[in-house]
């Protein structure tokens, strides 16, 4: 097992010490101006208000003003009393920061690109910036994928990083042309449509492979289980095949949001949701990679050496889970939340609420028997497996077989 | 058998107890519980793949009558309410209770009592476990950097036999992750109980102008009723549309009227309800609401009069002339369809307003009709009045009928019956010619000599119609020609106090579940012993989750104690 290889180049100076603490007060501080000026900035908060607040002098300032404020504090503090050990917090959160801002400035660049405000039309989206973006994101994560699946067969070091750099050159794009989407809500109708991209099927396919490979990079950064890789991504692969379907039958389309959907719910209920599935999906990929080690080992094949311990596979499962269950919960409440304001009850044993409770079962049942009945091994690494089928079903067969109030997911 | 031999046979308490305890030690075990979750589940599936609380009709057209006996019976069309399902629920609540009824004083103990002191044999079984072997020196000097390095730590130690123990914890308090989030679970579920049987949720239709106050809604098979105690009026309802026709928002504007009095005027939309005295009311849904509705009645009895009728939605219309009844079921201010081939960039039209409405009549086949007051307009082009037309009475096989004729124009309708009676009194030989004729006459009839402008694409609609409306079996056609419209507001009342306590167990729940999966409990021993002239210390550490990450850590506070061991080995040789 590899513990974390400090390496102590410039740019890892950035994630240590007194670079990292400043720099996290000053995103906290940004963070800190776009509450303040969501509170007391114009004239009422109204959500597409806000955002172009957000994008315009008013933001510039508010978040200008925070980010200063708190990297300037924070240097203030560390001259007056020098921190010797690094503290967790700033060095687990600013490389999160890093990554959102930099898929922010992605998306910005990408923004002029964007074909002007006569080409593009409702009826005709054809010509939107966005759909390139996917569908390099599209290529990047096969090619990843298929790296990992390489790097089984022939465990070079150079195959493996490509793996990881197309992995997270993928997270980006994909991150990047979401955020590009919600821009280009606007685009059209007068801006009267604008909407976070996390209402139809096809943009919250694309934030579960942004989520399944975030996951899983992490897993891959601190256990070195690189293997993992070929299952995971596998998944992912398979996930944007399905994903170019939706786009040739017209599911890509930016379309307005009915009147259910118009709630700051969305934003929170949506990836909280897509976390849960996101975990599962990488618990599903260490479950497979522990049952086929355990297959390789029977036939004392040499490729077992490429994958990491069955231990560490069964533990890599249960963390992910672990990340999973509480975050799929999380989002279950949130959605009880939701209901109970848009629809007069928490609970209505709608079909998707149903199979949400169904997979919510299925994990609890699965950190029971592992909690307190101590099972391991290959019985739950099963377990992970069909969890994972049962998650397909409550997050794409319920939308496609069962008719119920979460229409608005539905596949025609 | 004389009483006391009755007295010695009576179970007695203690015995009573024996007996309970198994069956407590079932109802709480792991077992019952994963048993319990996996019939819930599948049964939940149930459930989902049934559609429930539907048309017990249609139920009975699904299955056939002893399919739909047998789910009758076992109530899967109200399956999460029926009493099996409700005593899965009960039980799992009593596997709960018994669950932390048993754990709970024994985690309380553990968490409060440590031992300090730990066993040779145990420490055999750990598997990091680390000896260094120093020089002979006071205790305080091994103790004081290991507490230093031990921060953050709890740190307990006790002498025993001679032999110094060291105990560090962190997270000793995990077990309140198990205890929260096994509470948690009962406490929602009690939430969920008062939900269902103090609280209330149904629905009301307020028509635009009119006030309500009863809810009515499905328990089983049966639609109940419930009084508010006050009314609900609306005042207004207004639906928003985005420019494809897709709907933007759905807003009504209420008055609350409690004995009496107006006491609350308010908007509502969807996402946003209105709380009044408990009650939370929802915008759930709208319709019309009784429009009043004006026909022309185009007659085909040759006369070419054109009658008229009025009647509101949801009424009957009776022509005690001819015995026609027209049921108005349904009135639509707008039908946005796309109009677009398939493949083509979408085309979303309004195809203006229509009104459903079923035609019944001595000697005639019942049919229900949608008709639309405008004509259809393709390309610029008039091509006549249409209607949707279903024979079998179903809406879902409306057919679409052009009538050819634009009916909104009056004149056009008679220049057709002008038409269709120079065209009987023409020679029927050469049909061409005679249509060319009948048609100039007619146009004569009408306008005399004002042709008006448009009157080729009028001439094309006219002799189209002769195709289509003399086969129609009905006295008369009737077209929408005007609307009063009014809507209904689609209103969910309902009352919950249950809900708080199931965000109070919600919150709960996902606290523990963070202190159940993210804080385990590391523990530490370090035992100092006189051994082969020196000291002996033992460095040994177990977690109960998360080996992977202990083991780093347990790697890093080796290294941390190896600087100072290495300062000790020398011992004090000043």
């Amino acid at each position: 097992m590899n513990v974390n290889v400090e390496s102590t180049g410039m740019i890892s100076q950035l994630y240590q010490g007194r670079p990292a603490f400043v720099r996290y007060w000053g995103y906290i501080g940004l963070i800190l101006g776009a509450v303040g000026l969501a509170l007391f900035g114009g004239d009422g908060y109204t959500e597409n208000g806000y955002i172009f607040q957000l994008v315009g002098k008013d933001g510039f300032m508010w978040l200008g003003t925070g980010a200063l404020m708190g990297s300037g504090l924070s240097i203030a503090y560390q001259t007056m009393r020098p921190v010797t050990k690094d503290s967790w917090i700033p060095q687990t959160m600013v490389p999160w920061f890093d990554v959102a801002a930099f898929m922010i400035i992605l998306m910005a660049i990408f923004t002029l690109f964007e074909p002007t405000a006569e080409q593009v039309s409702y009826e005709d989206q054809s010509s939107l910036f966005a759909a390139h973006v996917i569908m390099t994101m599209n290529v990047l994560f096969i090619f990843s994928s298929v790296s990992y699946i390489a790097y089984l067969f022939a465990p070079e070091s150079f195959i493996g990083k490509l793996a990881t750099w197309t992995a997270w050159a993928g997270v980006y794009a994909g991150g990047s042309a979401l955020l590009l989407r919600w821009y280009e809500s606007y685009l059209f109708m007068d801006g009267e449509i604008g909407h976070a991209p996390v209402s139809n099927i096809y943009e919250v396919f694309i934030l579960l492979f942004c989520i399944i490979t975030i996951i899983y990079l992490q897993w891959e950064k601190r256990y070195d289980a690189k293997a993992m890789g070929a299952f995971v991504m596998v998944l992912v692969a398979a996930g944007v095949f399905f994903a170019i379907w939706l786009e040739s039958v017209g599911q890509a389309e930016i379309k307005p949001l009915v009147p259910a959907l118009q709630s700051y719910w969305m934003k929170i209920h949506v990836p909280m949701n897509f976390v849960g599935y996101g975990s599962f999906a990488v618990a599903c990929g260490a479950g497979m990679a522990y049952l086929t080690r355990m297959w390789l080992e029977t036939r004392d094949s040499k490729m077992v050496k490429v994958f990491p311990s069955l231990e560490q596979l069964d533990q890599l499962a249960y963390k992910s889970v672990a990340v999973g269950f509480p975050a799929f919960t999380l989002a279950t409440i949130l959605g009880a939340a939701w209901a109970a304001e848009a629809w007069g009850g928490y609970w209505s044993w709608d079909p998707k609420e149903t199979w949400a409770l169904i997979v919510w079962l299925t994990y609890g049942a699965y950190l029971h028997v592992r909690i307190s009945h101590g099972w391991h091994g290959k019985t739950l690494a099963w377990w992970t497996v069909i969890g994972f089928l049962v998650t397909v079903f409550c997050f794409l067969g319920v939308n496609m077989y069962l008719a119920g109030l979460h229409s608005y997911g539905h596949l025609s | 058998m004389t009483w006391k031999k009755e007295l010695v046979m009576m179970p007695r308490m203690s015995q009573f107890t024996n007996f309970l305890k198994p069956v407590l030690l079932r109802l709480g075990s792991m077992t019952l519980a994963i048993s319990l979750l996996t019939v819930l589940a599948l049964a939940s599936v149930i459930g989902t793949v049934l559609l429930q609380n539907q048309d017990q009709s249609d139920y009975l057209q699904q299955f056939g009558p002893i399919w739909y006996w047998v789910f009758r019976a076992l109530g899967l069309f109200d399956m999460y309410h029926t009493w099996w399902f409700l005593s899965l629920l009960g039980f799992l609540m009593l596997s709960l209770s018994v669950c932390l009824y048993r754990n709970v004083p024994r985690f309380l103990k553990e968490m409060r009592t440590k031992k300090v002191p730990v066993s040779d044999s145990a420490i055999k079984h750990m598997e990091l476990v680390h000896h260094w072997q120093l020089a002979e020196q006071p205790l305080e000097k091994i103790i004081s950097p290991i507490k230093n390095q031990l921060k953050e730590w709890t740190i307990r130690s006790e002498e025993r036999n001679g032999i110094t123990y060291l105990r560090a914890d962190k997270g000793h308090y995990h077990k309140w992750g198990y205890i929260c989030v096994h509470s948690a679970m009962l406490i929602i579920l009690i939430g969920g109980w008062m939900s269902v049987h103090y609280g209330f949720r149904g629905n009301m239709q307020v028509p635009v102008g009119a006030e309500e106050h009863e809810i009515s809604f499905l328990q089983g098979t049966s639609t109940k009723s419930l009084v508010m105690p006050f009314y609900v009026r609306c005042n207004d309802f207004s639906i928003d549309f985005y420019p494809n026709g897709m709907p933007k928002e759905f807003k009504s504007n209420l008055t609350i009227i409690d004995g009496g009095k107006e006491v609350l005027t308010s908007d509502i939309i969807v996402n946003e309800p209105l709380y009044y005295k408990g009650v939370r009311i929802y915008q759930a849904s709208f319709g019309d609401g009784g429009s009043n509705i004006h026909f022309k009645l185009m007659k085909l009895d040759g006369t070419g009069d054109i009658d008229t009728a009025e009647a509101k939605v949801y009424t009957t219309y009776k022509d005690e002339k001819t015995g026609i009844t027209l049921e108005l079921t349904d009135f639509r201010p707008h039908n946005v369809e796309n109009m677009a081939e398939k493949d083509q960039p979408k085309d979303f039209q309004d195809l203006g307003a229509s009104v459903d409405y079923i035609m019944r009549g001595p000697g005639l086949k019942p049919v229900k009709i949608r008709s639309f007051i405008d004509p259809f307009i393709l390309d610029g082009e008039n091509r006549g009045t249409f209607m949707s037309v279903s024979f079998s009475g179903d809406a879902k096989e409306f057919k679409p009928m052009a009538l050819g004729l634009d009916m909104s124009n009056p004149k056009e309708w008679q220049l057709f019956q002008r038409f269709i009676i120079r065209l009987a009194a023409t020679d029927l030989k050469h049909p061409k010619k005679a249509n060319m004729q009948a048609f100039k006459l007619a146009m004569a009839d009408v306008f005399g000599a004002n042709r008006p402008d448009n009157f080729q694409a009028m001439a094309m609609r006219v002799i189209q119609a002769v195709q289509i409306i003399p086969r129609l079996p009905w006295p008369y056609i009737p077209i929408l020609d005007d609307y009063d419209q009014k809507y209904y507001t689609g209103l969910q009342l309902a009352q919950d106090p249950g809900m708080n306590v199931v965000w109070s167990g919600s919150a709960l729940l996902v606290f523990g579940l963070c202190i159940m999966l993210y804080i385990s409990h590391r523990k530490l021993w370090i035992i100092i012993r006189h051994e082969n002239d020196g000291m002996k210390v033992t460095l040994a550490g177990v977690s109960n989750r998360n080996p992977l990450n202990f083991k780093r850590e347990f790697k890093a506070i080796l290294t941390s104690f190896e600087n100072d061991m290495e300062q000790l080995k020398q011992g004090d040789k000043l």
